[in-house]
């Protein structure tokens, strides 16, 4: 058909978008339905499992100790410093800070994922000796998943930038990381509030 | 063939120069690999969707000859064709197969292939992910047939409760074959979801505004997020189950202060939506075919939408009444009978909806709408009956007796196997460029449909006298041996109407007649295309300028012009009004989401036996997936059309 038609000339769009323009992005944002909605099962098991226990924690289990855990709580929060960083160089295709932030928010992840892996005997309990065990475990092992998780994807684009194998769209996946990094810290938030202060405050 | 439909039908003007060149170049960008690897490398979405439908019609045939044997079985008393042992994992394999490797992967499968045409967009988003996600499912689904083929299928049911399938009485490795193949599937069905809504929310041609969506695609979207939040559920529990069995944990273990009723409400939690599911794109393929076959616009678009919309939540609100024999509290029972019949308000709009479409239309009755009409019939008997087992009292009396396998297969079959035969005959010229007898089609439409009938309309009155489910024979002074000869009966004449309806689909590949590009005169950008599509599914992108895409189009009807030839982009558009944004590249082939799947079914296959298994299986999925991931270095050139 030759051409009176109307065209709609879409040759001068970018092509590499942040947010919500973005299709990676509202990718991102399902994998953190699917995985927010597996935490809050997690909870929701946690206090339904609690109404069997009386005393709670149950027996002579003594509460959680609370220093390592929320050191390990800070560690992660504070990683959120470098996740802006880099993910605001990103937005301005700044390659050297994208490689800078990375390469500190790389160390406090670091950090945070060993706090975390040291963290379960603070727990004051095991996977075995009760179901009180079995969920505080649970919820703990799948969130530090998440932050391996996590720590693994930000060395893969780490490497594809110090490789010199970034393009356009990879600072777009810099600032997705960084999104989701986000997500993982603060849904421990109120995870942390689940596992470690319900059992002594509530 | 064209790419597109033109204008004046049946004239088709030559190519231009131009647009043949584009058309050679679109070809060489979005190949489809030849070499001996190709099936392993594919990522486009029409040939994974395919495959996905395929794999799961094969496991309704198997699913079915399971349900044929346990009919056999019960065909009269004392029959000594499956024993005990045999028998509780017959139905257990023919229920999990029927519900998680057909049911709910065939939806996502069609959804995989018509989603991307249908929006006008030339590939799914995360093509590799899908890819991926396939032999996930594929790997899943085979261990569970291989189990059972070697004695190790699970027996526990296909809701698995607990303490039945715990650590205590759950024999050997049963269970956890169940747990796993749960786990499996569920993964992959939720990439698939996630790739759907993507698509959906940000692939839309320019002028598919939300409100212009043809409702397939509206339950397509539903229907995934329901799969994000239900499946993440299941997964979670069989973890928990898998924990339980294999390294110690308590979650269901009332003695260490864990709650087997803590696995019915995950269980149901799902496993209702998990009903939706499966039923919501069956109702988007009645209005795809009610839409085609009236000729007329849809009667209450926005209506439907939001009762899909509408069941979408409420399905997630009534998991409780199937409980109701587990001795809950009697407020919490009310409340969950009251959202049990608010569900029927919606679904009974909906089929109102429909009606008056067909009344008003100009009806063509072709095979596909007789399905469409075995549907109503079926599906108003389940739901009717739906709303007789939402009630506690009457629910006490049929627990847990043929009253509910009768129920849950008019529900299942009248709502989703109903239009997703119709649906296929629908879509088989577009997947192979040939119509399909409509004798055959006609003929296998009555066998089926009386077959259905003469199962399980018995099944109801065997259950109001008392058959438990579940039982691998019965006593002849029962006196429930004729019903249950007429259920048998009823079975094998369904079973001969779908041998009929595969060799009308065996039959039209080879020798039927021509169908040319839109045979149907249908409404949906899928059909404006060549059958089958090429591989860029369009030459130019279209723009839509009404709800019913094909049937608003001018004949001046603007186009999309500017995407690059030699790279496989597509056109990302605003969420609710479809307005163009950006230029985005979809990945091409590769092997590494093969490799990927086979570490995850090291991992979960493995890690029943040994938990090396799972070390061993991370340890070969991680670097799979580094190597997904990892950039090309590409050349510098741009063609753009
Ligand atoms: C095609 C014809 C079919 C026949 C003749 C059939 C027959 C049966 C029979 C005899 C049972 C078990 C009865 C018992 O409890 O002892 C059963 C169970 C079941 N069927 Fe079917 N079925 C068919 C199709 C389907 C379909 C299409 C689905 C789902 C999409 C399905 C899902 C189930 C489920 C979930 C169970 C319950 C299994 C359990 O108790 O754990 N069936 N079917």
């Amino acid at each position: 058909m030759s051409e009176p038609r109307a065209v709609i000339d879409v040759s001068g769009l970018p092509d590499v978008a942040f947010g919500s323009k973005n299709a990676v992005w509202w990718g991102t944002l399902g994998f953190m339905l699917i995985e927010g909605s597996t935490l809050a099962i997690c909870a929701v098991t946690y206090f339904y499992l609690r109404r069997n226990f009386d005393p709670f924690p149950p027996g002579a289990t003594p509460p959680p100790d609370l220093p390592l855990p929320t050191l390990s709580l800070l560690a992660l929060l504070a990683s959120l410093a470098p996740a802006t960083l880099t993910s605001r160089a990103a937005k301005r295709f700044d390659a050297a800070g994208v490689r800078r932030w990375l390469a500190v928010g790389l160390v406090v992840m670091t950090a945070a994922v060993v706090l975390r892996a040291l963290e379960f005997p603070a727990l004051n309990t095991r996977w075995k000796s009760d179901a009180y065990g079995s969920i505080a475990w649970f919820t703990l092992g799948f969130h530090l998943s998440l932050l391996v998780v996590n720590l693994a994807e930000s060395v893969v684009i780490a490497a594809i930038f110090f490789l010199g194998r970034a393009e356009r769209k990879h600072f777009s996946d810099a600032a997705d990381d960084a999104c989701y990094w986000f997500f993982v810290v603060l849904v421990w938030v109120p995870l942390y509030v689940t596992v470690y202060l319900t059992p002594r405050f509530l | 063939m064209s790419d597109e439909t033109l204008t004046t039908p049946g004239v088709a003007p030559p190519p231009t120069e131009t647009e043949l060149d584009a058309r050679l170049a679109l070809q060489r960008t979005w190949w489809r690999d030849a070499g001996p690897l190709r099936w392993l490398r594919e990522v486009d979405h029409k040939a994974i969707g395919l495959r996905v439908v395929f794999t799961a019609l094969t496991f309704f045939l198997l699913a079915g000859i399971l349900a044929a044997l346990m009919r056999t079985q019960l065909a009269r008393p004392e029959h000594g064709i499956l024993g005990p042992d045999r028998y509780d994992q017959v139905f257990t394999v023919h229920g999990t197969t029927m519900m998680f490797l057909f049911a709910v992967p065939v939806m996502m499968g069609l959804g995989l292939y018509f989603v991307p045409l249908m929006v006008g967009t030339r590939n799914i988003a995360y093509p590799r992910l899908c890819a991926y996600a396939y032999f996930v499912y594929l790997i899943g689904s085979l261990f569970l047939w291989i189990s059972l083929l070697t004695n190790t299928g699970p027996d526990v049911g296909w809701f698995a409760y607990t303490p039945l399938s715990g650590p205590e009485y759950g024999i050997g490795k049963r269970p956890d074959v169940w747990a796993q193949t749960i786990t499996f599937t569920e993964i992959s069905m939720m990439a698939f979801a996630v790739s759907i809504i993507v698509t959906i929310f940000k692939q839309r041609a320019p002028g598919m505004s939300l409100n212009r969506m043809p409702m397939f695609v509206w339950t397509m979207l539903v229907t995934s997020f329901m799969v994000l939040f239900a499946m993440t559920t299941i997964a979670t529990a069989s973890i928990f189950l898998a924990s339980d069995r294999l390294v110690g944990t308590h979650f269901f273990n009332p003695a260490e202060g864990g709650d087997p009723l803590l696995w019915q409400h995950l269980f149901w939690y799902f496993g209702h939506p998990e009903v939706y599911i499966i039923f919501l794109p069956g109702t988007g393929m009645v209005s795809l075919l009610v839409t085609a076959f009236a000729r007329r616009e849809l009667f209450g678009y926005t209506a439907l939408v939001l009762a899909t919309i509408a069941t979408g939540f409420l399905g997630y609100g009534v998991w409780v009444h199937h409980m109701f024999a587990t001795g809950l509290p009697q407020l919490g029972e009310s409340f969950f009978t009251g959202s049990s019949l608010l569900i029927t308000i919606p679904n009974g709009l909906q089929i109102f909806c429909w009606l008056a479409t067909l009344w008003s239309g100009k009806l063509r009755v072709r095979a596909p709408l007789l399905f469409v009409f075995g549907f109503f019939f079926i599906l108003v008997r389940g739901g009717l009956t739906g709303v007789m087992v939402a009630s506690v009292a009457f629910d006490l009396q049929v627990h847990d007796t043929f009253f509910i396998v009768a129920h849950l297969h008019d529900v299942l079959i009248g709502g989703a196997v109903f239009p997703l035969l119709g649906a296929i005959l629908f879509w088989w010229p577009k997947w192979t460029g040939r119509l399909t007898s409509e004798r055959l089609g006609r003929a296998s439409f009555w066998l089926i449909f009386l077959g259905e009938n003469l199962t399980f309309v018995p099944m109801y009155v065997l259950g109001l006298r008392g058959m438990p489910r579940r039982q691998y024979t019965y006593l002849a002074a029962s006196g429930w041996g004729p019903f249950n000869l007429l259920a048998s009966a009823g079975a094998a004449l369904l079973a001969l109407g779908v041998l009929v309806y595969l060799a009308n689909l065996v039959v039209s590949t080879r020798a039927g007649a021509p169908a040319g590009d839109d045979p149907w005169d249908a409404d949906t950008l899928d059909w404006a295309t060549s059958s089958p599509p090429p591989a860029y599914n369009f030459l130019r992108i279209p723009v839509v300028q009404g709800r019913y895409a094909l049937w608003s189009r001018t004949a001046d009807a603007p186009v999309v012009t500017g995407l690059a030839l030699d790279r496989r982009e597509v056109l990302v558009t605003s969420t609710l009004d479809a307005t163009p944004q950006l230029r985005y590249e979809l990945p091409g082939p590769t092997i590494w989401p093969f490799l990927a799947a086979l570490g995850t079914g090291v991992t979960w296959i493995f890690g029943v036996f040994t938990p090396w298994g799972i070390v061993v299986g991370l340890a070969l999925t991680g670097p799979a997936l580094v190597a997904w991931g990892w950039p090309r270095r590409r050349r510098a050139t741009e063609v753009r059309a």
